[in-house]
């Protein structure tokens, strides 16, 4: 019987082995192109285009940042992203947790059709409507300020979805006991709703992040000021203007990848939380 | 406590949104703010300043706020948008290729208007300017910008990797011939791989679908000059870019990048040519500031494109100004705009950006004279300017055509498809677009 | 309990609902149904004004091969993506759910390409990609495979898409896989162990059906993605070489930005991109439905 455990002990400790020089590799696999990024920005040009490739660069040269920087206003870039991305976020929680909870617990007419018809229009390609929403924008005199990129992001269908999806496992019973204590429906959601949808709102707020501080092509179709550039128009203007610099390119790549990748790694434990919804599988 | 943080969070974000969403309005002091639209490339932006700080001087009732656009199909996008809405700039830069665009929507002034004005210019003036920038700033005979500065191809080579081939550094090829000659002369593998690690001279191929399609017809362009060749009729009733000689040029390049095997070459061409793996390649003026600090430790020069079997031609651009509709003020910048062609700004701006004049007295300027004598590259690019000559402006479907034109190079390079064919198709779709357009 | 009123919560939902209906109209449901309309002009976009001329637009779209090629290019793209991109995020969310060490760091490190924007990301693929001086080549050198000109050779540009795609994207799934996962009571599994089966035995009798909603979801939306793919494409090939990577939005932004007077074309084949996307999505759920009543 011992020798039997001490087998399979023997045989899980290799099997975990197995599993961890596996899982470490894929991980490495999947951030080689980041490794490399960074390895060559502080590379010197020689370095660069030689074969085979050169990995470790002879002597860290950190002069691509600063000639980087002095190229570029990323300070301004990246507040700039910052400030959409946040705005929309909140923007994106307040008015999807109202619709949402509309969705999820109201009896109003036409409320299924309504429903339907926001989710379809997940459906319809971007491109669609940009060219409308440009001019409804430009009517009220909009266009390159920043507002252009936060407004047309304040509802989204999706995230409208998602926490309707959520709400909708909430047991009614938890809002009963606040009705018969004379709340009214603004309170419930307020009071009884939200804090127990904190892991759905966070993943909301991530999705919303991420997405809108990525986005490039509405930005390029609406910012024309240097100061009002976010961070992926700066990095692409950038990259027209020093075509085939890679170290400057490279730097400056840095420069706008590795913040959003910290935030996100110190975000992820609400964002991973938030993400196990059961309602996602309805 | 928690609470307490996310709401001083929240609200600091909504104050930070109400502050920093519009532009701020730069503090004019009274003076008439021009806006200047222009995708110059970052080395030539010091240049750009210290032109417009000049003009500041001289003209203090007039400040400049120049904005960086991007080039290409996002320029385009950018100023097409902003005309919908009304928030174009007062003068922007502009390529032929948009001409049709902003005539036919009725959004940039004719220059006639000015010139003809009290502050206007003198028929010296404008036939000091190169004709062929002439054209290429007018549309359908129309004058509708002033060109900013000029530009032209030219031959580009490492005299170093002339000399390890044998070949003269002093002797660059003088027509087609010498040209695919050196070049089978100059392709060289070393280690015997079936892989060159030296290619004798770069021809672009980037997917036609591109933003580097327009470049790369635009350098196709001479050679098919060169071979007796153009682009459309006169009357723009059809192309005629696959014409004999188009099939000519273009045979040309086929070779030249089937024999090289081209399709490495996944980028431009300045790193292989840096890193001493190319030996001739064709460039612009625009990159000789750049090329000081980057090609230390080469030999390399510049020399007049190689003649085909019609004649010696190289391609005119530049960049060209036009003024807004939508400006509030429009004598302002035109005073910017005519101030820039004149021939002290011109000589300033060249001698600084490494663009070239646009009129033919600036080389008469003493100082400009001196600047010639000490850089013989640069003057390569100014001698080149007599066998320049301008594309004509398309009336319709200018970038479909070109996208067209395009497809074409692409196919008989990497796709290796026959030459004729190819150009018979890409012709064809061209003229049903001019044919729908007439409609 | 309260007799239901159909609209008895008409005036307070009006309240919930009014933020998000101004913005959904103004810039959602306004813009589609304006671009509907356009589908059956010719419109010239300078001017603001246009024509009517009924089907033309549909007919025109119909009888062009580019269209046929583009259309055939997306759903290259889509089916070389989806399951591959599935079967990669499965098993990694799988291997994430195992006990391991410094799980949360390696589910960052797995989410990261997500995380990044794809004008950054395209400049370093470009260059991984690189005939000459790329990582990709010289690493397939060991396995003595012949260098690929992964972004000049038509027929490599859509594998180098497709890769860069699920590079790109596999994170997302990966976590919603790994929700669904952690959603399968352990107990299951215990039962399972009880009974003798063996960790394939568990993963296909337990892991996979009792996944499959979350799998479901998974596929609709990356079909959708894929479908509408564009960003990495303008950013890492621009529909190259010889339009081999050309897929439908790409196709649209082309005639809908760069053409002159092409609105009206873009639109209509936005609305058959549409309805494409709808149709799929309709018989999925129709099938997805037939099974769970099976």
């Amino acid at each position: 019987m011992q020798k039997i455990d001490k087998k399979y002990k023997y045989l899980n400790i290799s099997k975990s082995v197995l599993i961890h020089i596996l899982m470490y590799s894929l991980a490495i696999l999947t951030i080689m192109p980041f490794i490399w990024m960074i390895l060559t920005s502080v590379k010197d040009m020689s370095e660069i285009f030689v074969y085979p490739p050169q990995w470790l660069p002879n002597e860290i040269k950190f002069q691509n940042y600063i000639d980087a920087f002095n190229a570029a206003p990323f300070g301004t870039f990246y507040m700039n992203s910052l400030i959409v991305a946040l705005s929309v976020t909140l923007g994106q929680l307040i008015t999807c947790s109202m619709a949402a909870y509309a969705f999820a617990r109201l009896e109003f007419k036409g409320r299924d059709i309504i429903f339907y018809i926001f989710l379809g229009t997940m459906m319809i390609p971007a491109n669609v409507t940009m060219i409308p929403t440009y001019i409804v924008l430009s009517t009220f005199g909009l266009i390159d300020s920043l507002y252009s990129l936060i407004i047309p992001g304040l509802a989204s269908a999706f995230g409208t979805f998602l926490l309707r999806q959520f709400f909708m496992t909430i047991p009614k019973e938890l809002e009963e006991a606040a009705y018969i204590d004379g709340a009214s429906k603004w309170q419930v959601l307020l009071r009884v709703i939200i804090p127990l949808s904190k892991p759905a709102l966070a993943t909301l707020a991530i999705f919303t992040f991420m997405g809108v501080f990525n986005d490039f092509i509405w930005a390029l179709i609406c910012i024309n000021s240097e100061e009002l550039k976010t961070v992926q128009l700066g990095l692409a203007t950038f990259r027209d203007k020093y075509l085939t610099q890679w170290d400057l390119l490279m730097a400056g790549s840095v420069t706008a990848t590795l913040p959003i990748l910290i935030i996100f790694f110190v975000a992820q434990k609400y964002f991973i939380q938030g993400i196990t919804l059961s309602g996602l599988k309805e | 406590m928690k609470n307490k943080i996310i709401s001083i969070f929240i609200i600091t974000i909504i104050a930070l949104t109400v502050i920093s969403c519009s532009k701020s309005e730069n503090n004019s002091d009274g003076k008439v703010v021009v806006t200047f639209w222009h995708g110059m490339m970052a080395s030539s932006v010091p240049a750009l300043e210290q032109l417009i700080q000049k003009f500041e001087e001289t003209h203090p009732g007039i400040k400049i706020n120049a904005q960086t656009i991007p080039n290409g199909d996002a320029g385009i996008q950018k100023l097409m948008t902003s005309l919908q809405s009304g928030t174009a700039p007062d003068v922007s830069w502009i390529y032929s290729d948009y001409m049709e665009d902003l005539v036919t929507s009725n959004s940039i002034y004719k220059m006639r208007q000015f010139i003809d004005g009290k502050n206007g210019l003198t028929k010296e003036d404008l036939a000091d300017i190169y004709p062929s920038l002439i054209t290429y700033a007018s549309w359908r005979g129309e004058l509708y910008s002033i060109p900013m500065e000029a530009t032209n191809l030219a031959l580009l080579y490492n005299k170093d990797l002339f000399r390890q081939a044998g070949l003269d550094p002093n002797h660059p090829p003088k027509d087609w011939d010498e040209l695919l000659d050196f070049s089978r002369k100059l392709t060289i593998d070393k280690n015997n791989d079936g892989k060159f690690e030296q290619v004798g001279f770069f021809i672009p191929v980037f997917p036609a679908t591109g933003s580097r399609n327009g470049w790369m017809v635009w350098q196709y362009r001479p050679f098919l000059w060169q071979a007796g060749g153009d682009f459309i009729e006169k009357d723009q009733s059809k192309v005629t870019y696959d014409s004999e000689a188009g099939i000519k040029a273009l045979t040309l390049w086929q070779k030249l990048f089937q024999e090289q095997k081209l399709e490495t070459f996944t980028s431009d061409f300045d790193m292989a040519f840096i890193s001493k793996q190319l030996a001739m390649a064709m460039d612009g003026p625009w990159s000789l500031p750049r090329y000081k600090d980057l090609m230390k430790g080469i030999d390399w020069a510049f020399a007049p494109l190689p003649a085909g079997p019609a004649k010696q031609a190289t391609i005119v651009g530049g960049e060209y100004l036009c003024i807004f509709k939508q400006s509030e003020h429009p004598d302002e910048a035109w005073e910017f705009v005519k101030w820039i062609a004149s021939p002290e700004a011109q000589a300033q701006w060249c001698m600084t950006s490494g663009y070239l004049p646009i009129r033919r007295s600036v080389k008469e300027i003493p100082a400009f004279k001196k600047y010639l004598e000490e850089n013989a590259n640069y003057k390569v690019f100014v001698d080149q300017m007599d066998v320049g000559q301008a594309e004509l402006s398309i009336d319709y479907g200018a970038m479909q055509i070109t996208q067209h034109i395009g497809e074409a190079i692409e196919g008989v390079t990497i796709g290796k498809r026959d030459v004729r064919t190819s150009l018979n198709n890409s012709a064809k779709k061209s003229n049903d677009l001019l044919i729908r357009a007439r409609k | 309990m309260a007799i239901y009123k159909k609209n008895k919560d008409g005036l307070a939902a009006a309240g919930f609902l009014t933020p998000t209906l101004i913005i959904f109209g103004t810039f959602i449901l306004f813009p589609v149904f304006f671009s509907f309309y356009l589908s059956f002009q010719e419109w010239n976009a300078f001017s603001w004004e246009g024509s009517f001329v009924g089907l033309d637009n549909y007919t025109r779209m119909i009888q062009t091969k580019e269209f046929w090629d583009v259309l055939k290019n997306t759903l290259i793209y889509t089916i070389g993506t989806v399951p591959l991109n599935m079967i990669v995020s499965l098993m990694i969310a799988y291997g994430l759910n195992q006990k391991l060490k410094g799980k949360k760091f390696l589910r960052t490190l797995f989410f990261a390409p997500v995380v990044v924007s794809p004008v950054a990301a395209a400049l370093i693929w470009r260059w991984l990609y690189d005939p000459n001086f790329g990582l990709i080549n010289y690493s397939l050198g060991f396995a003595g495979i012949d260098p690929i000109n992964w972004l000049n050779d038509p027929s490599a540009a859509m594998f180098a898409l497709i890769g860069m795609g699920v590079w790109k994207t596999f994170g997302t799934n990966m976590v919603l896989f790994a929700a669904g996962l952690n959603a399968i009571p352990d107990s299951y599994y215990e039962a399972a162990t009880i009974d003798g089966a063996g960790a394939w035995s568990k993963f296909w009798n337990i892991t996979i059906p009792l996944l499959s909603p979350t799998t479901f979801f998974i596929m609709v939306m990356s079909m959708i993605g894929s479908f509408q793919v564009f960003d990495i494409v303008y950013v890492l090939t621009s529909g190259g070489p010889l339009g081999s990577t050309k897929v439908l939005v790409f196709y649209i932004y082309e005639y809908a930005f760069k053409f002159t007077g092409e609105m009206g074309y873009a639109s209509a084949v936005s609305y058959t991109l549409f309805a494409l996307l709808f149709i799929l999505t309709m018989v999925q759920v129709k099938y997805m439905k037939n099974k769970a009543l099976a």
